[in-house]
């Protein structure tokens, strides 16, 4: 049978059609009284909505999820859970699943095959190109989470494969390439205990992790002052203490000069610096050029402004901090992006606050996880063809790679094979044309998903996974000040669709097929058991409590680094050996700061019920968006005014490689330069009929593919577009 | 007593609401024994005082949680939120307020929709709360009207309003918007409890924002949800 999206939504609806009849009559009411006779069965799992994992449980009243409940001993809920976790159970029985494996026939056209035939036809395909074109041909992209590590990572290793990517590069890879080359590592702050918080685009009440909101909402409850610095004014703003609007891409500017005033006021913690840190004085040399009244002219922020919150910063040292921050202002978002988080460690030196309370964490464990006693592939030594760690390309990106850069190696032919799973690069990623020529040029793109994203829509085979709710993983740990737990995803419902299955059974078939079995002689229970094994927890324990909590060593005020040098370090002898400034300072966005009148720059960021591109299509979060007419683009009132431009109005954007439409919401609440799209928006595959009709622009689709010279990142945000009435 | 709310209440939004709550979470039901392996209660409050709700509007981020919480909580349709935000930008760029607050069933001691209704389809609990007795209920509107805060909802001939998940505090557990508040932002408990402990909050906020006020203490009588706020209620056009 031929599948094209017409047929697939008619086949779905009649599948589901005929899930009820089977059951007592399709009579909602006589359900809804059977019902009342029954009790409901509680059963652990782990959110899907976004990739924090937070412990829940499913209740289930007559084998249908009902409702879910935050799982207390989980440390990413603590007992609470966001709104995406509440509607993404939708997900489970929702018509739109993709119930069998399927194999491309034509343009976006597709047929329905038996497992052995998907299994055999990857294997022999695959086999093909790695013996043609080596390793380097393949490639495998993830949201890195525990299972997918496990299982995808192993099968690539088996089979000599190297570039393994992540989503990371459109999310928080500056970020951490920056915390790594001066701190070792990316710490966590201590939001509920700190005195004074700086947060540079991170919107903890927008992209939410819950445990995260938690923590700053106790902070500001127990009355830390709060500054939110953004070009918007962010959820978290709501509750904070000021809203300081900024230039987008110029928070280097504002935090070298925050820099200047500690130095040169003699603000900073000599005995942290003294003991703790090599190379300060080469760069507080750079200093004194970054005053106020410099950063004034680039951030638009008046020069009084920061010197004051610079000092009032340092008074609070050591229980006060400049977060680390996420995807932000500078995860990966700007040509300085990277050098903005050297800077954000930079400040955090200068305040003395690591391993302080109320400031920055690296003492916090996590349980010690055990390994299973198998034969491990070996590290594979092939070069990554996106050119992470090649010289001459991007020598010091981190190993989550840079799909973006495989989309161009695709599409030189370069690039033959791509595994992709939990992971929709092609639309989360910038410039959309650019994404789908290197995906369509594939000879082998394989995506595993329960849903057609926009990625699996261009796929060869589509091989179903379970959802969430259906299937077993590999135990997770997470840590955090004195206690940790472990979790794991359990059945809570049984399979809905006979004929999908999860992804480690789905690899074990294909390692068969590949003839690398020696590498999966294991179940997932003893990978599991053996995970568990140090903690003495038994697996029956964990899978019917789901997560176990436990108390962990209190973390020490002992200062310790995992840099080479063990010590904190301001300037980078890696980043000088690859041609980079030693020690971070002022580079512009690749775009300017500036923009003429009707020009301005395009910023995204999360709305607190959605999650990317991928719960647009879930019915009560997309009611959240016709609710509150969220879906549009924010102007400065000012700037509308003069453009003739009225609340509600469509809007012409035109970037350099692309022109949209767009509604807008005029508001006081974001800066004249500035265009803020709520991220989340802006399906481009045809099979969510729920997201179409919140559809609206997403800034991917105006930004061009570029890369950002030393984490490779994709700078989502350089852009500049011209903004017209339509 | 608890058990039968618990079905009732089930009962009397899922069998009519019909289509769009049964789509959001369509499913197979087998005729497989139920056991029940519960869900421990957490929380252990009193099911025969005076119960209120209180809603610090200065640590909460609108993420919605509660709102879908409560969705899934009493099987409500897609379209129907008991729960919704009213906010209002004060000033001008960049010196301005975002004031907003959470919008759902007051729970007025003088509830003037109990009075007005003619099927006498609502009532005051002994917690303080106010319910409706969904099979009664016509959908006249009659509430809808009345209402001082412009709360209750008709759609398909039946009103939808907050009842402080009855079926959850008449066995002394949570409503189903406090217990996923990550924001910290709402509380259950005793009306007298809950009042000390707004108004020592709102003492503290006063220090920041002068403004600062408890909503609620008077207004109808007295409200079983109060409101932390940090300006005044007028600058929301609560009333």
């Amino acid at each position: 049978m031929s599948i094209t999206r017409r047929s697939f939504i008619k086949g779905s609806a009649v599948a589901a059609g005929a899930l009820g009849l089977s059951l007592t009559g399709l009579d909602f009411k006589g359900w809804a009284a059977k019902a009342q006779e029954s009790e409901v069965k509680v059963k652990p799992s782990l959110c899907n909505t976004c990739s924090s994992h937070c412990g829940m449980w499913i209740h289930v009243k007559n084998d249908r999820p009902w409702k879910v409940t935050g799982h207390e001993d989980n440390m990413r809920s603590q007992g609470k859970l966001c709104a995406r976790a509440h509607a993404g159970l939708y997900w489970i029985y929702d018509s739109d699943r993709i119930k069998q494996p399927l194999k491309r026939v034509g343009e976006e056209e597709f047929e329905s095959i038996s497992w052995e035939q998907a299994i055999s036809e990857i294997a022999e395909k695959l086999n093909d190109i790695l013996e043609e074109s080596g390793p380097e041909a393949a490639a495998y992209g993830h949201n890195p989470r525990e299972t997918g590590v496990f299982y995808g990572n192993r099968l690539m290793h088996a089979l000599g494969i190297s570039t393994v990517c992540t989503h990371n590069a459109s999310c928080n890879t500056a970020r951490t390439l920056g915390f790594n080359h001066t701190m070792g590592g990316v710490p966590h702050a201590d939001l509920s205990n700190s005195n004074y918080v700086v947060l540079i685009g991170r919107n903890l009440g927008g992209g939410i992790r819950t445990s995260e909101l938690i923590e700053f909402t106790e902070g500001v409850k127990e009355g830390a002052k709060v500054v939110c610095v953004d070009p918007r004014q962010n959820d978290s703003a709501k509750i904070a203490d000021e809203w300081i609007p900024i230039r987008p891409g110029t928070d280097l500017a504002l935090v070298l000069a925050m820099c200047q005033v500690i130095v040169e006021e003699d603000l900073y913690d000599k005995e942290f610096i003294d003991n703790y840190t090599l190379d300060f004085d080469k760069f507080a040399e750079t200093l004194p050029q970054y005053t106020p009244e410099w950063a004034a002219e680039i951030t638009d922020i008046e020069a009084d402004k920061i010197r004051s919150l610079a000092r009032e910063l340092a008074e609070n040292k050591p229980n006060c901090l400049v977060h680390p921050s996420w995807k932000g202002a500078f995860g990966s978002n700007y040509e300085n992006s990277t050098e903005t988080a050297r800077a954000v460690a930079y400040i955090n030196a200068l305040l003395g606050n690591v391993n302080q309370p109320g400031g920055l964490f690296f003492s916090y464990n996590s349980p010690e996880i055990g390994s299973l006693d198998t034969l491990d592939p070996e590290e594979p030594q092939t070069p990554r063809t996106d050119g992470v760690g090649v010289e001459g390309e991007f020598p010091l990106a981190t190993s989550h790679g840079l799909p973006h850069v495989i989309a161009e190696k695709a599409a030189e032919g370069i690039v033959k094979s791509i595994f992709i799973r939990h992971h929709n690069p092609v639309r989360n990623f910038p410039d959309y044309e650019h994404m789908v020529a290197g995906y369509k040029n594939l000879d082998l793109l394989v995506v595993f998903e329960t849903h057609m994203s926009e990625t699996a829509i261009l796929a060869d085979y589509i091989l179903p996974e379970c959802s969430f709710a259906e299937r077993e993983e590999v135990v997770e740990a997470r840590g955090g000040a004195d206690r940790g737990s472990v979790s794991i995803r359990t059945e809570a419902v049984p399979k809905v669709h006979p004929e999908t299955k999860s992804f480690d059974e789905i690899i074990v078939l294909l390692a068969e097929e590949l003839g690398i079995e020696e590498y999966f002689d294991f179940t997932l229970d003893e990978v599991n058991k053996a995970r568990l094994e140090p903690l003495d927890i038994s697996l029956a324990e964990l899978k019917e409590k789901g997560s176990i909590s436990m108390e962990l060593p209190e973390p020490s005020n002992e200062v310790e680094f995992s840099t080479d040098s063990g010590k904190f370090e301001f300037y980078s002898e890696d980043f000088a050996r690859y041609g980079f400034s030693g020690i971070a300072g002022w580079k512009e966005p690749a775009v300017g700061y500036k923009t003429a009148n009707n020009e301005f720059k395009v910023i995204h960021g999360k709305q607190a019920y959605h999650s990317q591109t991928v719960s647009a299509n879930i019915p009560q979060l997309a009611q959240i968006t016709k609710d509150y007419d969220s879906n549009r683009i924010w102007m400065n009132r000012a700037k509308a005014e003069e453009l003739g431009i009225n609340d509600g109005d469509k809007i012409k954007l035109t970037s350099p490689i692309a022109t949209k439409e767009v509604k807008v919401k005029v508001t006081e609440r974001v800066h004249p330069d500035t265009l803020y799209m709520p991220a989340g928006y802006g399906n481009k595959t045809p099979y969510y009929e729920t997201a179409q009709k919140i559809d609206s622009l997403n800034p991917n689709d105006l930004t061009p593919y570029q890369t950002e010279s030393i984490a490779g990142h994709a700078m989502m945000q350089e852009v500049i577009v011209k903004a017209e009435k339509a | 007593m608890s058990k039968q709310v618990d079905r009732r209440n089930f009962i009397k939004y899922s069998a009519l609401a019909g289509v769009s709550a049964f789509a959001t979470l369509a499913t197979a039901c087998n005729d497989g024994e139920a056991e029940e392996t519960g869900s421990e209660v957490q929380d252990d409050f009193p099911v025969d005082e005076k119960m209120g709700i209180l809603m610090d509007n200065s640590l909460c981020v609108e993420c919605q949680a509660c709102r879908v919480a409560c969705q899934n909580e009493n099987e409500l349709p897609v379209e129907q939120a008991l729960i919704s935000f009213k906010s209002k930008e004060v000033g001008s760029y960049p010196d301005v307020k975002y004031h907003f607050s959470r919008h759902s069933c007051m729970h007025c001691e003088d509830a003037v929709c109990k009075d007005g209704c003619p099927v006498d389809a609502l009532s005051k609990t002994e917690q303080g709360f106010t319910t409706l007795d969904f099979e009664s209920c016509i959908g006249c509107g009659m509430c809808e009207q009345s209402c001082p805060y412009g709360v209750p909802s008709i759609f398909e001939e039946k009103m939808y309003k907050c009842d402080a998940c009855q079926h959850l505090v008449t066995v002394g557990e949570s409503p189903a918007c406090v217990s996923t508040c990550a924001a910290n932002a709402i509380k259950y408990g005793t009306y007298d409890d809950l009042v000390k402990a707004a108004q020592q909050r709102v003492e503290t906020l006063q220090e920041r924002y002068p403004e600062a006020s408890l909503y609620g203490l008077e207004e109808q009588d007295g409200l079983s949800l109060l409101l932390i706020l940090k300006t005044e209620a007028s600058k929301l056009e609560l009333i």
